[in-house]
C-alpha cells in the first residue's frame, strides 16, 4: 500500500539529489538541472498532498465514493510547472550571457563578488 | 557701608588686569614697529612674550634687533626696549592707580575701624556672596567676609603690592614685557586678595592655586634665561615648574584635610564649621588640620617643601619682595592663622606639628643661610627661616595674634631687604653690563648707594631683633611664648635661630656694603670687588625703600594688634616685655650673633677666613653640607630620578605600553582576525552561498522538528 509518506519520502530525496547537483557541480547547466530536480521535487511533493488528502463532499460531480481531494495542491504545482520554465529561460540566458564575457561556465569563476 | 563696599578692594586689581591684557598691553604691542628679524642673533628670543601674546614673533624681533648698544653684552636674556611705548607706561599707571585707590581704601577702614570699634562687628561682615552651584542640601558658594584680621592682611597686600609697583617703574624700565609684568603683579594682588578676603574652604583654594598660578608667571618671567649651574642657579623655566608643582605636593594634603571636614559636615563654610568642629571626632580632626597643614607647608616654603623658594629668586627682584617675601608666602601663615579655631579645637598636637615644623625649618633655614653667596639666597632662606617663626608663633599661642604680628612687621622689613637688593643688583647691572648676585663680587657699595645701604641696615637690624625696632617686639614676643609654654627644646632653637639670623643678615650687609676697610668700624664702605661704577638707584626705586624703612621702624609699636585680631586679646605690653629676663636673653643672643659677623668679615682678612675653613676638615665638612642645604635639593633630585622617573614611572610606562596598549592593540587585532575571518564567507560563489542558505534550512528544520513535536 502507498502512503502518503512514500511520496514524501520520494520527494525529499530527489529534492537532495537536486540540491547536491546544485551545489557539488561546476557546471553551469548542471546547476540548472539539478535546479529543476528540487522544482520537481517540491512538484511532487505538493501533489501527493492533494492525492492523499480528501475531503467529504456529497455532490454528484465527484468521481469516487462521495470524496474530492484538494486541489489546491495541484494548482500550485502548475503554478511552479510554469515559473519554473520561466526560469530556466532566464537563467540560460544569464548563462549565455556570461559565457559571452568570460568565455566559461564554470561556477567556480565567476566571483567577483568575493572580498 | 565702608565695609561692606570693601569687595571693592578685591575687584579692583581684576580690573586693573584686565584693563592691561585686553586694553594697554595689546596697545603696546601693536604700537611696536614691525621690522625684519636680524639674522645675527637668531631666534633666540622668538618665546619671550610667548604669554597670550599674538604678536610676539614681531615684537621680539624689534626690540632685540634695535639693542645693539649698551645692552649688546648684557647676558640676562631679557628682550629690552630702548624706550617704554605710552601704552605700555599707561600699564604701569592703571595698575598702580588702582593699587594706590584699594591701599587708600584699606588704611580708611583700618583706622576707621580702630577708631570706632562698634562700627566692624566681631564676626565681620559679609562683602559678596554668590551661589555658584547647589546640589541638594550642599551650596557651592563663592563668600567674601572682612573682618579685623583680614583688615591687618588687607594693609600689608595692598601696601607692599603698591611700593612694588611704583619699584618696579624703575626696575623693569627698560623691559619689553614691561606691560605683562603689571598685568601679572595686577593677578597676583588680586588672586592674594581672594584667600584674604575668602569665607570658606573653597573660594581659599580657589584664591591658593591662583596665587599658585600667578607666582609661576612671575618667576618665569624672563622665559628666556638661560640656568647657571656653576652658581647654582636654574633657569627660570624650571624654577618656575619647580614651585608650582611643589605647591600641587602640598595641595594633596591641604584638599584631603578639606574633604574630611567636607565629608563630616557637608561645608565649606568657615563659621559654620568653627561652631560645629568641636562636635567632631578629636583625631579626625586633628588629621583633618595636620592635612590642611601640609597646604600651608607647600605654599610657605616650610620643611620639606621649602625647595621652590630659592629657586624662585630666578624671577625679577620685585616679584621676589611682593611674593616670596610680604605676601604669598604669607598665605599659609595667613590661612592657618584664618582656620585658628579648627586648629584650637583639636588635639594639641596639631598646633604641635604646626610649632615644631615651623621651628626645625626656621633653624635649618638660618643655617644654610650661613653660608651662602648669592644675595638674594641668603634673603631666600632668611624667608623660610621667619615663616618658621610665624608658624611657631601660631603654634605656641591661645590664638593668631603672635603669628600674624610677625607677618605683620616682617612684610615691610622683609619686602625692604628685598627691594634693596634689587636696588643693588640693578644698579650692578648698569654698571657691569652682567647680572651678577654674587656677593664676592660686590663690596663697599654704602658710599655709592647711601640711601639703599642705611634703609638695608635698619632692615637687618630689624629682622635680627635689634632693641626697639619692629622684629625685636614680633620675634622675641614669640621666643618667650616658646618659654611660657614651657617648650623648652623650641625655646633653645628658637633663640639659637635668632642668633644665626642676626650673624647672616649682617654677613650679608657688610659683604655688599661694607667691608675692612669701611668707615664706621668697616660697615660704611670700603672695597668694591666688582667692575664698573656703581650709583645710587633713582628716586622711584628709593622712595619705596625709605617709605618701607619707615615701617621696619615703627610698625612694631603697633601694641594694640593683638587685641585688634583677637577680640579679648590682651595687648602686647612693652613694660612687662623690657623686664623680662628673656628678652633681653634674646637681645643678648642677637648682639652675639651680630658681634661675630661684624669681627669675622671686618676684621679678618677674607682669604684667611677661607683658608681657615678649608683647611680644617670639620669646618670644611660642615660648609659643604650648609652649602649645599643640608643635601635635600640632591636628595629630592635623586628620589624623583630614580624613584619617580625610574621606578614609579618606568613601571607605569611598562603598564602603559603592554598593558593598556595592549589592550587597545589586541582589541583591533581582534577585530582584525575576525574580519580577515570572516571575510572569508564572501567567496563571490553561488554555491557556497547556497550551502550556507541550505545549512541554515537544515539547521531551522531540525530546531522546528525539536520544538514542536518534543512539547507535545
Amino acid at each position: 500500500m502507498l502512503t502518503l509518506n512514500h511520496f514524501l519520502i520520494l520527494g525529499a530525496v530527489l529534492f537532495c539529489i537536486g540540491l547536491y547537483g546544485a551545489i557539488a557541480k561546476r557546471s553551469a547547466i548542471a546547476v540548472l538541472m539539478g535546479i529543476e530536480i528540487m522544482l520537481n521535487a517540491v512538484n511532487i511533493t505538493l501533489v501527493a498532498f492533494s492525492a492523499f488528502n480528501q475531503v467529504k463532499v456529497s455532490a454528484p460531480s465527484v468521481p469516487y465514493g462521495n470524496y474530492s481531494s484538494y486541489l489546491t495542491g495541484q494548482i500550485f504545482a502548475i503554478f511552479i510547472i510554469t515559473v519554473a520554465a520561466a526560469e530556466a529561460a532566464v537563467a540560460l540566458a544569464m548563462i549565455i550571457s556570461i559565457y559571452r564575457k568570460r568565455n566559461t561556465v564554470d561556477v567556480g569563476e565567476i566571483n567577483m563578488m568575493k572580498f | 557701608m565702608l565695609y561692606t563696599y570693601s569687595g571693592l578692594i578685591l575687584f579692583a586689581p581684576l580690573l586693573a588686569f584686565v584693563i592691561i591684557i585686553f586694553g594697554t598691553r595689546m596697545g603696546d604691542l601693536l604700537s611696536r614697529p614691525r621690522v625684519a628679524s636680524s639674522p645675527a642673533h637668531g631666534d633666540s628670543h622668538g618665546g619671550a612674550d610667548a604669554h597670550g601674546s599674538n604678536s610676539h614673533a614681531v615684537d621680539s624681533h624689534d626690540a632685540h634687533g634695535d639693542d645693539h648698544g649698551e645692552h649688546a653684552q648684557d647676558d640676562d636674556d631679557d628682550p629690552k626696549v630702548p624706550s617704554l611705548s605710552g601704552w605700555a607706561k599707561a600699564s604701569a599707571y592703571v595698575g598702580i592707580v588702582i593699587m594706590a585707590l584699594a591701599c587708600i581704601y584699606s588704611w580708611v577702614l583700618l583706622f576707621s575701624s580702630l577708631s570706632d570699634p562698634s562700627s566692624l562687628p566681631t564676626q565681620g561682615v559679609d562683602v559678596f556672596s554668590y551661589t555658584w552651584a547647589s546640589f541638594g542640601s550642599v551650596n557651592y558658594t563663592i563668600a567674601f567676609h572682612l573682618d579685623r584680621l583680614a583688615i591687618t592682611m588687607l594693609t600689608v597686600v595692598t601696601t607692599v603690592s603698591l611700593l612694588v609697583q611704583i619699584y618696579s617703574r624703575g626696575y623693569m624700565s627698560n623691559s619689553a614685557g614691561y606691560a605683562r609684568f603689571y598685568s601679572y603683579l595686577s593677578l597676583f594682588a588680586f588672586s592674594m586678595l581672594v584667600i584674604v578676603f575668602a569665607q570658606n574652604f573653597l573660594v581659599i583654594f580657589i584664591g591658593w592655586e591662583l596665587v599658585g598660578l600667578s607666582s609661576y608667571l612671575l618667576i618665569g618671567f624672563w622665559i628666556n634665561k638661560r640656568a647657571k649651574p656653576d652658581e647654582q642657579r636654574p633657569s627660570p623655566a624650571s624654577a618656575q615648574l619647580q614651585a608650582f608643582v611643589t605647591n600641587r605636593v602640598g595641595d594633596v594634603g591641604f584638599i584631603i584635610g578639606i574633604m574630611i571636614l567636607f565629608t563630616t559636615f557637608g561645608t565649606f563654610d568657615f563659621s559654620t564649621l568653627f561652631r560645629l568642629a568641636p562636635t567632631m571626632d578629636k583625631t579626625l580632626l586633628t588629621i583633618a588640620m595636620i592635612c590642611i597643614f601640609c597646604g600651608a607647608i607647600g605654599k610657605s616654603a616650610q620643611l620639606p617643601l621649602h625647595v621652590w623658594l630659592p629657586s624662585a629668586m630666578e624671577g625679577p627682584t620685585p616679584v621676589s619682595a611682593l611674593i616670596h617675601a610680604a605676601t604669598m608666602v604669607a598665605a599659609g601663615v595667613y590661612m592657618v592663622a584664618r582656620t585658628f579655631p579648627l586648629f584650637a579645637a583639636a588635639d594639641p598636637a596639631a598646633l604641635g606639628v604646626v610649632a615644631w615644623v615651623g621651628g626645625i625649618t626656621a633653624f635649618f633655614a638660618a643655617t644654610v643661610a650661613l653660608v651662602q653667596i648669592d644675595f638674594k639666597r641668603v634673603l631666600a632662606f632668611s624667608t623660610i627661616s621667619q615663616l618658621g617663626y610665624m608658624f611657631v608663633g601660631l603654634g605656641v599661642a591661645d590664638n593668631a595674634g603672635a603669628g600674624m604680628f610677625h607677618l605683620f612687621t616682617h612684610a615691610f622689613f622683609k619686602a625692604l631687604l628685598f627691594l634693596g637688593a634689587g636696588s643693588v643688583i640693578d644698579a650692578l647691572h648698569h654698571a657691569t653690563h652682567k647680572e651678577t648676585q654674587d656677593m664676592r663680587l660686590m663690596g663697599g657699595l654704602a658710599s655709592r648707594m647711601p640711601i639703599t645701604a642705611i634703609t638695608w641696615l635698619i632692615a637687618t637690624l630689624a629682622i635680627s631683633g635689634f632693641p626697639f625696632l619692629s622684629g625685636f617686639y614680633s620675634k622675641d614676643n614669640i621666643i618667650g611664648m616658646t618659654l611660657e609654654k614651657g617648650d623648652i627644646a623650641l625655646y633653645v632653637i628658637t633663640l639659637l635661630t635668632a642668633g644665626l639670623t642676626a650673624f647672616y643678615m649682617l654677613r650679608a650687609y657688610i659683604q655688599a656694603f661694607g667691608g675692612k676697610d669701611g668707615k664706621v668700624l668697616g660697615l660704611w664702605g670700603g672695597t668694591y670687588r666688582g667692575a664698573g661704577k656703581p650709583h645710587e638707584s633713582p628716586l622711584t626705586m628709593t622712595i619705596p625703600l625709605m617709605i618701607l624703612a619707615l615701617f621696619a621702624i615703627f610698625a612694631g609699636y603697633w601694641t594694640g594688634f593683638f587685641g585688634y585680631v583677637t577680640p579679648g586679646a590682651p595687648p602686647l605690653n612693652i613694660g612687662t616685655m623690657l623686664s623680662s629676663v628673656d628678652t633681653w636673653v634674646g637681645v643678648v643672643v642677637a648682639f652675639i650673633g651680630l658681634g661675630w659677623a661684624w669681627f669675622l668679615y671686618t676684621r679678618v682678612d677674607a682669604a684667611k677666613l677661607h683658608a681657615a675653613v678649608e683647611n680644617n676638615g670639620f669646618l670644611r665638612a660642615i660648609h659643604r653640607f650648609l652649602f649645599n642645604r643640608w643635601y635635600i635639593d640632591d636628595l629630592y633630585n635623586w628620589i624623583i630620578t630614580y624613584i619617580v622617573l625610574g621606578g614609579i614611572a618606568f613601571l607605569a610606562q611598562l603598564f602603559d605600553t603592554y598593558v593598556i596598549d595592549g589592550i587597545v592593540n589586541g582589541v583591533a587585532g581582534l577585530v582584525n582576525i575576525f574580519g580577515r575571518d570572516l571575510r572569508r564567507v564572501e567567496t563571490g560563489k553561488v554555491q557556497s552561498y547556497m550551502i550556507g542558505f541550505f545549512g541554515g534550512v537544515a539547521l531551522l528544520a531540525v530546531l522546528v522538528f525539536v520544538l514542536i513535536f518534543t512539547r507535545g
